[in-house]
């Protein structure tokens, strides 16, 4: 059945999207903003701290003020760029991807949303009062003896945290009860598997980090004794508590990115996904897994050294189901007649790099690698292999490929070219020095380091400032084209899933009519008039 | 006639979920109360780290009997709840109404109880900040009456739309949701109870 | 606009379930008082009064909470946390 026009109309302007708006397609786009500007946020914080890096010595930042420059910069790109930014594709795509016309529960999105800038804004404000500067992992005692911007920390993570819950809820509550006629679970794409597996734990981790920021609250506000070792308490209690949800975290700020370059590799190799079941199943293992293996971040802590073997084996066996995603892409893009776009460019840089973090990453599972490397630079540069190589990577691939379907307009592709090589140039000019620094033997959270590491330090800094410089290309791209870029069409990329099949924006609803589905997303290369196995129905003006 | 149509197409947004006997609102109720396993368990979990590896003689203090007597009252209430839902569900909107009062009565008097024990051990000392048992029993507890304390705000939010006929034999779902969450509340209490008092 | 919500294959509890329920909460919730006050050893009534409970919460949780005749997946929903959740306070208790 169809809307009536006015239903349909796309309009409402900019202004829109400082209100209350219950569309999720509005709402994906405040995230989507909104993230980014937190993202330049904890960038400059990124590139104050490498500049006092860039030589030994005090230059012009004390210890206090280095602390709590790193401190926010973790947890701005963490809590308020990349967990939220997927959620905000999620947003976008989910309900277009699954043929629906919005969120199960479309106020609660809006919530979510809004819950983001005032918990911001808190956390910036810390800096008025005294920001947080006890790292982003906040171990007790120091986070409940530091002065009150720490408590504000503590409150912004929480606000995040039940924004971040809440989504969790709508997505997987819209995926199981909305999808459109003939859209099976083996038919959806393979983002929506990555937004379910991710949605799995955010909603079983997130409270228990929950639980624990309560603690320290409580401990720093009622004088409880919850950490306090001199009166029963203990600290190793929150290590468990927070690295319960933030190990799980690092999944949750991966697996939807897995699912944006799983929807880019076919379309710019013009071949299906090569094992899409493999792909969906290990996305849920890897979430699944994901619950049991926090305390290998604790191996120094002093916890019992056989308890430790476990989460070493766990903390391995999570390798398999992402070497199967690695293979299953690469697999996908071979022989294929590949079109080096920039969503493609950066998804491939994606690979690459998010092989670098993750093969570091089962080093660092070793117990006896651990114990020399750990809390040194080669976590530093492991972390930021898959978290800035890695998901920054696909994010961008991401915004560049779902551009002319959000905006209506395509993006000038040589400015999207420039921004890739300055990003990948950056990305590993920044991040290799790391890892040989951290194998020397230079510790992590330091202002001021022993004069043999300066050649390292320079380097990375060279490569912050590039990378920060590399954001601009980008910035123009997107504000010029989106302004007065070229009209894009529906279907620029003759991509398959849903949200292609409609309009550029799409319209109000989504669809001008509900799609019915019957054949899978990813059947690139294939005749198209079989039997039994039509397209998805196309909206018009395709 | 748009009207219909429109009432048609929302019909159809949930048809998937229909199609799996899964009712959004429940699901979304579900994977709530999900989490909120985790975040009590969370707290437990610590409240229980404490108590195994440096158990307290404050413990002592505990009355087991009155809050034993509290749990009676709590558990009573999940009885009115499930009751209420079922009068309405055969129509009966007077019924739903008074069983609502009920549960309301009953969990007011539960945090009256809970106020009580928790007055009694003030009065030994004990507080948030007096020891470490003080520190996890009230926040354990605490957490536990806030989310009880939400629970009478919705029963009377639910309580003042049954008066408004807000609810029928042929729509009462958010009754159901409501009881959901109201059972789950009772159903945090039967572990604590026990974790706290009887173990 | 609202949906029928039960399950067209499972038939409901009714009252009388409900009643029988909330006597075993009653019954069970008293034998808990009264082997409290008894006086037995600590460790020997842990095991009894844990599994009490599990009994309580399971009643509340199948009958009026209605996982009995609703969709499997809302116990799958229901039950899954709660397995993760004994391992991780077991695992928060020992480190």
């Amino acid at each position: 059945m169809s809307m009536s026009t006015e239903a349909m109309a796309p309009g409402g302007g900019w202004r829109r999207y400082f209100t209350w708006n219950t569309d999720h397609k509005v709402i994906g786009v405040q995230y989507l903003v909104t993230t980014f500007c937190f993202f330049l946020i904890g960038g400059l914080l990124a590139m104050l701290v490498r500049a006092e890096l860039a030589q030994p010595g005090p230059d012009f930042l004390n210890g206090t003020e280095f602390n709590r420059f790193l401190t926010n910069h973790g947890s701005v790109m963490l809590f308020l760029w990349i967990i939220p930014v997927l959620a905000g594709f999620g947003n976008y795509l989910v309900p277009l991807m699954i043929g629906s016309r919005d969120m199960a529960f479309p106020n609660m999105n809006a919530l979510s949303y809004w819950l983001i800038p005032p918990a911001g804004l808190i956390m910036l404000a810390s800096f008025f009062v005294g920001a947080a500067e006890a790292g982003w992992t906040a171990y007790a005692p120091l986070s409940i003896q530091t002065p009150v911007g720490q408590t504000l920390w503590a409150v912004s993570v929480m606000i995040l945290g039940t924004s971040s819950l809440l989504g969790a809820v709508n997505f997987v509550t819209t995926v199981f009860t909305m999808r459109a006629e003939g859209m099976t679970f083996w038919r959806l794409p393979l983002f929506v598997w990555g937004m379910l597996a991710t949605s799995l734990l955010v909603l079983l981790a997130t409270p228990v980090l929950t639980a624990g920021l309560v603690l320290i609250a409580m401990d720093r506000m009622a004088g409880t004794l919850f950490f306090s070792a001199s009166n029963g308490g203990d600290p190793i209690l929150w290590q468990n508590m927070f690295w319960f949800y933030s190990h799980p975290a690092v999944y949750i700020m991966v697996l939807p990115a897995m699912g944006i370059v799983s929807e880019v590799y076919p379309v710019f190799s013009r071949k299906p996904i090569f094992g899409y079941k493999a792909i969906a199943m290990s996305s849920m293992a890897i979430s699944i897994l994901g619950l049991t293996v926090w305390a290998h971040h604790m191996f120094t802590s002093g916890m019992d050294p056989r308890l430790r073997i476990p989460y070493m084996i766990s903390s391995m066996i999570i390798a398999v189901p992402t070497g199967i995603k690695i293979f299953s892409w690469l697999a996908t893009i071979w022989d294929g007649k590949i079109r080096f776009t920039t969503p493609m460019l950066f998804a491939l840089g994606f690979i690459s790099m998010f092989l670098i973090g993750g093969i570091t990453g089962i080093f660092l599972a070793a117990i006896p690698i651990d114990l020399h490397v750990h809390d040194t630079y080669f976590v530093v540069a492991h972390l930021h292999f898959v978290l800035f190589g890695g998901s920054v990577s696909a994010v961008y691939a991401g915004l560049y490929y779902w551009f002319p379907k959000i905006t209506g307009r395509m993006y000038d592709e040589r400015l999207g070219k420039v921004h890739f090589v300055a990003n990948f140039v950056g990305t590993n000019l920044t991040y290799l020095p790391m890892f040989l620094a951290g194998l020397l033997g230079m510790p992590r959270r330091v202002s001021d380091y022993s004069p043999e590491f300066t050649t390292l330090n320079l380097l990375a800094t060279l490569g912050a400032f590039l990378l920060g410089t590399s954001a601009l290309p980008f910035i123009y791209n997107a504000v010029v084209s989106w302004v007065s870029g070229p009209k894009a069409a529906a279907n620029p990329w003759r991509a398959l899933t849903l949200e292609w099949q409609t309009d550029s924006p799409p319209p109000a609803e989504n669809f001008h009519q509900l799609p019915v589905v019957s054949s899978g997303p990813y059947d690139y290369g294939r005749p198209l008039a079989v039997p039994g196995q039509a397209q998805a129905v196309p909206a018009a003006g395709d | 006639m748009y009207e219909a149509t429109q009432s048609a197409d929302e019909a159809g947004m949930f048809a998937a979920g229909r199609r799996l006997g899964l009712d959004h609102l429940k699901l979304g109720m579900w994977l709530f109360l999900a989490s909120e396993v985790m975040f009590f368990g969370g707290l437990i979990s610590a409240f229980l780290h404490f108590k195994i590896n440096n158990p307290s003689p404050e413990s002592a203090f505990l009355d087991v009997v009155l809050v034993g007597l509290n749990t009676f009252v709590l558990l009573t209430s999940s009885l009115t709840v499930v009751l209420g839902l079922a009068a309405i569900q055969r129509g009966d909107r007077r019924g739903l109404i008074g069983y609502l009062a009920a549960t309301i009565l009953l969990g007011t008097a539960f945090l009256v109880g809970q106020a009580n024990e928790f007055a009694l051990l003030y009065r030994h000392g004990i507080s948030l900040s007096s020891s470490l048992f003080g520190s996890s029993f009230f926040t354990l507890t605490g957490f536990h009456g806030l989310h009880v304390f939400v629970g009478i705000c919705w029963a009377l939010s639910t309580l003042f739309k049954a008066v408004r006929s807000g609810y029928s034999q042929g729509s009462y779902l958010g009754v159901e949701v409501f009881g959901l969450y109201w059972h789950f509340v009772d159903i945090v209490w039967i572990i604590l109870f026990t974790l706290i008092y009887l173990i | 606009m609202q949906m029928d919500t039960r399950s067209p294959s499972k038939p409901r509890a009714g009252i009388r379930t409900y009643l029988v329920v909330f006597l075993g909460l009653a019954v069970i919730t008293g034998v808990e008082i009264g082997l409290a006050t008894v006086g037995l050893s600590r460790s020997f009534r842990a095991p009894i009064f844990v599994v009490l409970s599990l009994a309580k919460a399971s009643l509340v949780a199948a009958f009026y909470m209605h996982l009995r005749s609703d969709s499997r997946f809302f116990t799958a929903i229901f039950v899954t946390p709660v397995v993760l959740i004994l391992a991780v306070a077991v695992l928060f208790v020992i480190a």
